[in-house]
């Protein structure tokens, strides 16, 4: 059966006379025979749930009115005026919107506050006789996971769950609707839908993704079209016979809760409840349950019929020092680095594990958390022992988790699996029982069955569950291996759970693990193998993980990546070629390339051919340079390159010092460099000293902020052939005046070239300089001209 | 006051690409400008915060508790009929711009340039982010987001920096203005955003129009919306 929600109860209050400004909650007490008079219109009009006027009577949100000592008092008013139109066959859903404000680390508000903001509310909605509670328009997935987990905490009654949506498609913090699905079904969710922000028509396509993506019911209470403001007053244009003839089509994409959000009045709902009374009974077939794990802006699904995925190791301190000792001072540096690092190698989901001995893994885990979800996309897995880290990282984390792990051992069931049913996480299960490992697939999966058995009695489902099929040493049982090839065989045979595991045990005690490593995941792969756990950054490991992937056929474009990945690789040393370029010509082109690496073994090649440290730097270095130089005057090459061919002339330099150590370079001369007085920007002064320095000039370089007396101190205890003046705005650019005009007073009789992003040629020549640069290789070729070098 | 930290899971290679002035040079190393991008992720800490006033497009004014007149023609221009503004600020801290430092000391300089320019797309990516947030809530009154203009563009003098930086509540997230009317940190951005009636901005994705282009209602308010080519508008 198909319910009918009200429509708009914003809308109809100023209809009725709220005046802007006025706490519309504040009627449910002032004025509850309108809010009733409402109510019955909808009631009236064919529907079969009406919400309360609570949208927004949450302690935060009556705050802005004084109202925060109201929520119990406003919240049964509500349901009070709310029943009393509904009668026998009308069931109330009391509503709950957002707080307004970004739970951390997207904002201020703590998950707890914003979880105790919700419960109050709820459980005063709760006490004064709701049939259901209806969160709605909430725009980021964790305030909805913060409202969800307060409901159900506060009340047995269904929930429904109903996020906001951008034309994009996504929520305002990034959530798509298949993340949404996954998440919320997982979490525990009644019913889940979209409501407001848009129309039927651009929530269509949103409804069909839900569907296609979870069990539950769905719901969705579009607004009557998009808004516009006409004299001052926002009208939503949409009729109600345009509203009602988008229904057949949200009913025939799943959805069987439908309602109206802004703009909608009793007529649209009236036109919704005659549409829907005229449809045919519908069951709308939703696509088989899957595994998935979503992070708060992306869904990745495991098992046999999706693409084998990585789980990425390395934030683990076990075994690593360094890392150890930063996450113990609260440095997540390098926790952050290896995340980047790993996707960025292949991994889908990123193992999080805070084991450090002696801190607080509970409040070290949610601070991981937290950086690690605005950071990277992909899942995390929250590997832990301890329950109060565990909850403490599913708490924080704003998606379903993949915990690892459990074990079939009493303690470890009876903490873990709790958790991961409050929390909505997926379990790697490990049959491990309280006598210790099975040596055999048979015995693995017999466990395995318990155990899945048992998560079940905790309320988990099947596709909640992934398993291990435990990997033992080879050095110490030649067919350790074996069995766990098998069990994987088995696992995929007998249970359909989707199977993940390390690898690196297998070879634990023998020479050239990388390859023992590699081959054991290819053949892994091919026994069942869903998710290894395993180093993204072992090379062998790579190129065996993307050839298996692609020989397994579980990822249509694995071929394609395989190919793209491994065409453009060097290709053997060719035999025939034309002849090679002497020293000279290929240290040049080595600096014009940029090819900081390169250099260095072909300016050892010179020196050992006997060229001489000033030929090498006039032929090839300089000569370079100058060619960068002009590519950049005519618009052939641009800054980054330039500066990366100075690094390279910068290299070459260092080879030769190396090399020589006694060759002295000669200096083109002295440059004093400044960003004036008051300008805090130095990127294009630093740049000047990089080209100036890897052209010969020694640089003086005095920073940025610099007071004329600064400036004129260092010039005479310098003495510098040039001064070099920075000032990017124009609030800074009378500091050029007034330092050329200091320099001068102090008898300062070399030159003086100005830039910076407001300055002119005009403007430098009233002020006073010796000449005007727009660009750093300009300032170079004008120092040498001034200096007639 | 509203206040928002965008999560940067993405520093984009296009942009940053566009503010290093490597356009046009398709050979330019990749891996160098991927690590730009990754450690600006890193270093980032996004921040945003804003007001809204109502605006007096008339009198040209910000009705902020103290008024703000605008004189400069091109923002009186942009905010033609705008009945509210947003004033905002946002900054993604200073590691990163201490880093390019570091980078040009230790002769990195290209590195260096290039995290420049990935910070500035990271304060332009944040600056979007925060504006999704303002349109979401502006959307639901019946009002559109205009484009952000910052004090310093057009004729709208750097000088007004300060009040713009009062009116958005920046130093909430730590920011702050120098006497010459630099932003501190550097990697920061404050901006006025006209909110206008909806029926001028209407703008919806590709994907949404099909809906409508599958439908039989040639007349319903959800074609009018999604096609802007269709006849009734």
């Amino acid at each position: 059966m198909i319910q009918v929600f009200d429509g708009a109860m914003g809308t109809m209050l100023h209809q009725a006379g709220l005046k802007p400004g006025q706490c519309p909650e504040l009627w449910n007490i002032e004025e509850p025979a309108k809010i009733t008079a409402i109510h019955r219109q909808y009631v009236t009009a064919g529907a079969t749930i009406i919400e309360t006027n609570t949208f927004g009577a949450n302690r935060i949100k009556l705050s802005h009115y004084g109202l925060e000592s109201k929520v119990a008092a406003l919240n049964t008013a509500a349901v009070t005026t709310a029943r009393e139109a509904a009668g026998i066959q009308t069931k109330v859903a009391g509503s709950v919107g957002p707080t307004g404000k970004f739970i951390a680390p997207l904002g201020d508000l703590s998950f707890d506050s914003a979880y105790e903001v919700f419960y109050e509310q709820i459980s005063a909605l709760d006490q004064a006789g709701i049939d259901y509670i209806i969160i709605e328009t909430i725009i980021d997935i964790q305030e909805m996971r913060a409202a969800l987990l307060a409901a159900k905490a506060a009340t047995r009654k269904p929930i429904i769950c109903q996020l906001s949506f951008q034309a994009d498609g996504r929520t305002v913090t990034g959530t798509d609707p298949r993340t949404a699905a996954i998440t919320l079904e997982s979490l525990g969710a009644n019913v889940i839908g979209a409501n407001c922000s848009l129309g039927p028509a651009q929530l269509l396509p949103v409804i069909e993704t839900l569907a296609q993506n979870c069990s539950i019911p769905l719901s969705v209470q579009p607004n009557a079209g998009m808004p516009q403001l006409v004299d001052g007053q926002t009208i939503f244009p949409m009729t109600a016979a345009e509203m009602a003839n988008w229904i057949p089509r949200l009913v025939a994409a799943g959805a069987t809760y439908i309602g109206g959000c802004c703009g909608t009045t009793p007529a649209h709902i009236k036109a919704i409840r005659q549409t829907i009374d005229s449809l045919p009974q519908q069951n709308v077939p939703r696509n088989p349950a899957f595994t998935a794990l979503t992070s708060r802006i992306r869904t990745v699904s495991i098992g046999a019929q999706f693409a084998p995925v990585i789980i990425g190791e390395r934030i683990n301190p076990t075994g690593r020092k360094s890392l150890a000792a930063d996450i113990k001072a609260g440095n997540f540096n390098t926790v952050k680095k290896e995340a980047l690092a790993q996707i960025k190698a292949g991994a889908g989901i990123l193992d999080v594990n805070m084991g450090v001995p002696g801190i607080n893994q509970a409040i070290t885990m949610k601070q991981a958390i937290e950086d690690l979800s605005t950071l990277v996309d992909v899942p995390l897995a929250i590997d832990t022992t301890d329950p109060a880290t565990l909850e403490a990282g599913l708490k924080a984390y704003p998606g379903r988790a993949l915990i690892n792990s459990v074990t079939a051992e009493t303690e470890r069931l009876e903490t873990f699996l709790p958790l991961a049913k409050k929390y909505g996480a997926a379990v790697l299960c490990l049959p491990i029982a309280d006598n210790g490992v099975p040596l055999t697939a048979i015995d693995r999966v017999a466990v395995a069955k318990k155990l899945v058995a048992l998560a079940q009695e905790y309320g988990l489902r099947r596709h909640d569950l992934l398993l291990d099929a435990l990997v033992m040493t080879v050095a110490t049982d030649a067919t350790a291996a074996a069995e766990t090839l098998l069990t994987l065989k088995l696992y995929r045979e007998q249970l359909g759970c989707p199977a993940v595991m390390g690898l690196s045990n297998v070879s634990f005690g023998l020479p050239r693990r990388d390859l023992m490593n590699a081959a054991f995941c290819a053949m892994a792969v091919d026994a069942g193998l869903d998710a290894p756990i395993l180093n993204p950054f072992d090379p062998l490991m790579q190129d065996v993980w993307s050839a298996a992937v692609a020989l397994s056929g579980r990822n249509p474009q694995a071929v394609v990546e395989y190919s793209k990945k491994y065409v453009d690789m060097p290709a053997l040393p060719q035999t025939t070629s034309t002849a090679t370029p002497d020293i000279l010509s290929q240290i040049r082109q080595s600096v014009i390339n940029g090819e900081t690496t390169g250099v260095a073994p072909l300016v050892r090649q010179a020196l050992t051919e006997n060229l001489t440290p000033l030929v090498i730097t006039d032929q090839a270095l300089t000569a370079a340079m100058n060619e960068v130089g002009q590519a950049f005057g005519q618009g052939r090459c641009f800054l980054p390159q330039v500066l990366l061919s100075a690094e390279t002339m910068r290299t070459a330099f260092n080879t030769i010092k190396e090399v020589l150590p006694a060759h002295q370079v000669q200096s083109l001369g002295t440059v004093l460099l400044a960003t004036v007085k008051g300008d805090i920007h130095d990127l294009g002064k630093n740049i000047v000293a990089a080209l100036m320095e890897n052209n010969g000039f020694t640089v003086i370089d005095l920073g940025k902020d610099v007071a004329p007396e600064t400036i004129v101190a260092a010039a005479q205890k310098h003495q510098p052939q040039i001064i070099g003046l920075c000032a990017l705005m124009t609030t800074t650019l009378p500091q050029i005046d007034s330092t050329i005009a200091a320099l001068k007073i102090a008898g300062f009789a070399g030159k003086t070239i100005v830039g910076g992003a407001v300055l002119t040629d005009s403007y430098a020549r009233q002020s006073g300089a010796d000449a005007y640069a727009d660009n750093g290789v300009t300032a170079v070729n004008i120092a040498k001209q001034l200096l007639g070098s | 006051m509203p206040t928002y930290y965008p999560s940067l899971t993405t520093v984009s290679l296009d942009k940053t690409r566009h503010y290093a002035s490597l356009d046009h040079t398709g050979d330019f190393s990749t891996t160098l400008l991927t690590e730009a991008c990754t450690q600006a992720q890193l270093l980032s800490i996004p921040k945003g915060v804003w007001q809204l006033y109502a605006y007096d497009q008339d009198a040209h004014t910000i009705l902020a508790n103290e008024p703000v007149v605008l004189t400069a023609d091109s923002i009186i221009r942009h905010l033609v009929g705008a009945v509210e503004v947003a004033i905002m600020a946002v900054t993604i801290g200073l590691h990163l711009e201490q880093e390019v430092s570091n980078l040009f000391l230790k002769n990195q300089y290209t590195l260096g340039l290039l995290l420049d320019a990935a910070g500035t797309t990271a304060v332009e990516m944040s600056c979007d982010a925060v504006c999704s947030v303002i349109a979401q809530q502006a959307a639901q009154g019946g009002l559109a987001l205009g484009s952000r203009v910052s004090p310093g563009y057009g004729d709208w003098p750097i000088e007004i920096q300060f009040e713009v930086l009062e009116l958005a509540a920046g130093a909430s997230i730590g920011l702050s203005v120098t006497d010459t009317k630099m932003l501190v940190p550097r990697k920061s951005v404050t901006a006025i955003v006209g909110l206008y009636p909806y029926h001028h901005r209407i703008s919806l994705t590709n994907q949404q129009a099909l809906s409508s282009d599958k439908c039989d209602q040639t007349s319903c308010q959800a074609r009018k919306e999604t096609n802007k080519n269709d006849p009734g508008i």
